[in-house]
């Protein structure tokens, strides 16, 4: 179980999405768990080849996931993840 | 140059700041920074430059003020209505601190001038709205070589970084592309119009990004550089990313691609290929008041829909896709939004994607049909 943060702006499209622990231990099995509860958000977030979208970005900790096409990286309960895009507003 | 002893009255709580002082104000007096935008970032952050000194700042926008503006862009006031962003901009910054020079490039920044106009600085600050320019930008200060302090926001957050900056040991950081290597497809990410932005926001992160500017101009601090600064207003959480240089980076990574500006809308998916058939607000009336039977779609936000419209199915640009079945391929549909460019874009959707042939778009959108059917049209 990790802590798992979301750009509000995900709220958009996802009008019920909180961050909450999600199940995995790699950052693509956390994505597995959040689909079950958010059906649809892995589209949104991963390319139909499963590589992260290139406007979307992971980060474990403060610092950026290193695999972003097999989404590799391990997760542990301590770590908390956050998912977020770029912002165009000005 | 030197400061006049008005001058230094008037900078006097810089001049007895710790680390700041006589020399520092006068590398700002020097400095010149060129301000993108003078929207909900640019507005703050211009005032604040020009309060505390920044010798040159260059301002560029080609916009003018509009009533929904006003909510968050404090320089403008309603009398301002309809007036060049930049002129009326300048007009009140002058007024604030007569020591600064301003220059005025009432245009809308694109790959054929942006070299020529970010070379004139020392440093660029990137307040636009929207990613073609900002990938412009940023683009730009990687191959002119210039520093890019960076903000966005949306709704309730915001984001900061400075990118291309060379620290005191000679080492390049990260740009905007090593975080974000492309663009999102069209509609994936929503602009401030389409999902609001509060008030305050660009205040707060406009505020952050001059103090970033002042920072990179005068050399004190350690910039957001390597850094991604994060605010939510909502749960007043900050966070400061680490992010690196990347290998693959078009732009300066081990095997550039880019050598030159590029064409940005092009490359964000937003070139208007498609021909679209517009109509005028008087002619869509007229055609109403003939008993014409037509299927008008808004596909504005669900507030925007409830606070005015002019009747119609309300199917949201971001439904449009999905909702197809309910638009007849028969029969002249009018697509309806506030501008005329969510509608077109809807158009270009349901054309490309669909093969509609009988779709118009409401020319001006409901702005114009306010303008000059109904005056009394309640829009945001």
């Amino acid at each position: 179980m990790a802590k798992v943060k979301f750009t509000s702006a995900l709220q958009r499209f996802f009008p019920g999405l909180e961050g909450a622990y999600f199940e995995g231990d790699s950052v693509q099995s956390i994505i597995q768990s959040i689909e079950v509860r958010y059906p649809g958000i892995q589209h949104y977030l991963l390319e139909e080849d499963g590589k992260l979208r290139r406007h979307v970005n992971i980060f474990l900790g403060n610092e950026m996931i290193l695999d972003r096409n097999q989404l590799s990286d391990p997760v542990t309960d301590s770590d908390e993840i956050l998912i977020f895009q770029a912002l165009s507003g000005g | 140059m030197t400061l006049s002893d008005q001058e230094k009255l008037r900078y006097s709580r810089h001049l007895n700041l710790p680390m700041f002082g006589l020399e520092v104000q006068e590398k700002l007096k020097n400095s010149k920074v060129l301000v993108v935008g003078t929207g909900g970032l640019g507005a703050p952050m211009l005032q604040y430059l020009t309060a505390v000194g920044v010798g040159t700042i260059g301002v560029v926008d080609f916009d003018v003020v509009d009533e929904s503006n006003l909510q968050r862009q404090v320089l403008f006031g309603s009398h301002d209505i309809g007036k060049s962003k930049t002129s009326v901009a300048i007009a009140k910054l002058k007024l604030q601190n007569p020591f600064v020079t301003f220059l005025e490039f009432n245009v809308k920044l694109e790959a054929s001038n942006a070299l020529a106009i970010i070379e004139q600085f020392d440093a660029v600050a990137d307040g636009t709205d929207n990613f073609p320019t900002r990938y412009l930008v940023n683009d730009a200060c990687v191959l002119t070589g210039k520093p890019n302090i960076y903000a966005s926001i949306y709704r309730f957050e915001g984001q900061v970084s400075v990118f291309n900056w060379i620290n005191n040991e000679g080492l390049l950081g990260p740009n905007y592309r090593d975080i974000f290597p492309t663009p999102p497809p069209p509609g994936m990410v929503p602009n401030c119009a389409e999902g609001g932005v509060l008030g305050v926001l660009p205040g707060i992160i406009g505020s952050i990004q001059a103090s970033e500017v002042i920072k990179v101009l005068t050399g004190i601090g350690a910039p957001l550089s390597g850094k991604l600064f994060l605010f939510d207003v909502l749960d007043f959480s900050t966070r400061v990313l680490n992010i690196k240089r990347d290998p693959l980076n078009p732009l300066n990574g081990i095997i550039p691609s880019i050598t030159e500006l590029i064409d940005y809308e092009e490359f964000c998916g937003l070139k208007q290929l498609t021909t679209i058939e517009v109509l005028a607000p008087q002619d869509l009336h007229r055609r109403i008041l003939e008993g014409e039977a037509l299927c008008l779609i808004d596909v504005r936000e669900e507030e925007e829909f409830h606070q005015a419209n002019i009747g119609g199915k309300w199917i949201p640009l971001n439904e449009i896709e999905r909702r197809f079945d309910e638009i007849p391929k028969s029969g002249t549909v009018v697509l309806i939004c506030k501008s005329g460019q969510r509608s077109a874009t809807a158009i270009r959707r349901l054309i490309d994607q669909q093969g509609y042939q009988n779709l118009c778009n409401l020319e001006g959108g409901l702005i114009a049909w306010k303008r000059v059917i109904s005056p009394d049209l309640n829009l945001f």
